[in-house]
């Protein structure tokens, strides 16, 4: 055999310290960005993770089905009311009972932006030491693509078609990462598939957060049945998303947020939403508000993130 | 568990000997990933990114999928910087 050359193999396989928990063959869709997730956490954080969820598209495969599981790892499901109240139980019991471990509460967006966030709001403020993970696919897709609070401008779901009568979702979607930046948790930060070093970065920072207290990562999940797009493209549009700042990249330690990846040239919103057909009926001035949203998100990031630094507080910070 | 006297039995759901549930996910496949071995540089990118985590390394050389269970999304063919997977419909096996 000649000699080939060879390239270096990528530094993520060098974070994925542990085994894969999950059987091989589990119920997700072909192209599924959450089923990479799933099994990227265990991968990096270790197997003696508890996990906590809703009911989701990662509940069939976290939960089991009958009296069969698809994963070695512990899991208690629980209701979309009460994710993070669940999560904090578990932690309390844990800690009376002395036993060390990390409780990963792991839900969408519609528990985490809508139905539970009083729950998510209640325990960052509380400061209860877990990690809170919301995979952020932009709406209800276990139960058919309904819209929820972070699905973007635009988007065409089935509670928001686009038709005669409706153009897509009229409202701006929320930025619910910022939101629990500013309760100055430990650690927050924002995180895709496309750069899984960071994201693997991110959950260790999380895990070593979690000591003093609460720690929340956003992960931007795309759905390729839900957002229709071709299965090859996940990784590409987790990508694009980056590159037009549609999905920056940050972290906030103590509520002090840092640019993780900067993008030098941003690119237009349309190469974003040109990949997927939940945008396709957008025009050039549906775009221009789309655009106008992701600068001003973009923009109120880059203020906060030099924030701290140019402001001088009248009181000297208590650390 | 036997320490417990009011549930004797924890019922079949808590034993974990049992062997994992898995679907023959190889069947959804419409499109087969088809390594070219020459052409790998052995990046492991297509690795890290399949979402279900079936690429094996083969001889510290290339990577090669376990067919049992790829659902063919095509990520690997789409990701690898070589361009050495193509997607080849299964009719044609």
């Amino acid at each position: 055999m000649t000699e080939k050359k060879k390239g270096k193999l990528t530094k993520v396989l060098d974070y994925l310290k542990h085994d894969d928990p999950f059987s091989k063959g589990v119920s997700f869709c072909p192209g599924c960005s959450l089923e990479l997730l799933l099994r990227f956490i265990p991968q990096v954080l270790g197997n003696d993770i508890v996990i906590t969820g809703t009911p989701s598209c990662s509940a069939p495969v976290l939960l089991g089905q009958n009296n069969q599981s698809w994963h070695t790892l512990s899991y208690f499901g629980t209701l979309m009311t009460g994710a993070a109240a669940n999560a904090t139980g578990l932690v309390r019991y844990y800690k009376k009972a002395g036993i060390k471990n990390t409780v990963v509460c792991f839900n969408g967006d519609g528990t985490a932006a809508d139905i539970g966030f009083g729950n998510l709001s209640g325990a960052a403020e509380r400061n209860e030491p877990f990690i809170y993970i919301c995979y952020d696919n932009e709406g209800y897709m276990n139960t058919g693509i309904q819209k929820s609070g972070t699905t973007p401008f635009g988007a065409s779901t089935t509670t928001t078609p686009f038709g005669s009568a409706s153009k897509g979702k009229n409202l701006r979607r929320m930025n619910l990462g910022l939101k629990m930046a500013m309760s100055k948790i430990p650690y927050a930060a924002t995180a895709t598939l496309s750069d899984l070093d960071d994201l693997a970065k991110k959950l260790l920072k999380a895990k070593e957060a979690k000591k003093r207290g609460f720690a929340f990562l956003h992960v931007f999940a795309p759905c390729p049945t839900g957002w229709g797009y071709a299965t090859e493209n996940t990784i590409e549009v987790c990508r694009r998303a980056v590159k037009t700042n549609y999905f920056p990249l940050w972290e906030a330690v103590n509520g002090k947020i840092r640019m993780t990846k900067t993008v030098k040239k941003p690119q237009p919103v349309s190469t974003y939403t040109e990949l997927i057909k939940k945008f396709a009926h957008l025009n050039e001035a549906d775009l221009k508000i789309l655009q106008d949203d992701i600068d001003y998100e973009y923009c109120m990031l880059g203020g906060l993130s030099v924030l701290e630094s140019e402001c001088q507080l009248p009181v000297s910070s208590e650390d | 568990m036997s320490s417990n006297e009011f549930l004797k039995h924890e019922g079949p759901w808590s034993d974990a000997n049992d062997p994992l549930m898995c679907s023959d996910t190889g069947g959804w496949r419409t499109k087969r990933p088809i390594v070219d071995k020459e052409k790998c540089i052995f990046c492991g990118f297509c690795a890290i990114y399949c979402p279900i985590q079936i690429m094996e390394m083969v001889e510290n050389s290339y990577f090669s999928p376990d067919l049992r269970f790829c659902k063919g999304c095509g990520i690997c063919a789409k990701e690898c910087p070589k361009n050495a997977i193509s997607m080849v419909a299964e009719g044609d096996f």
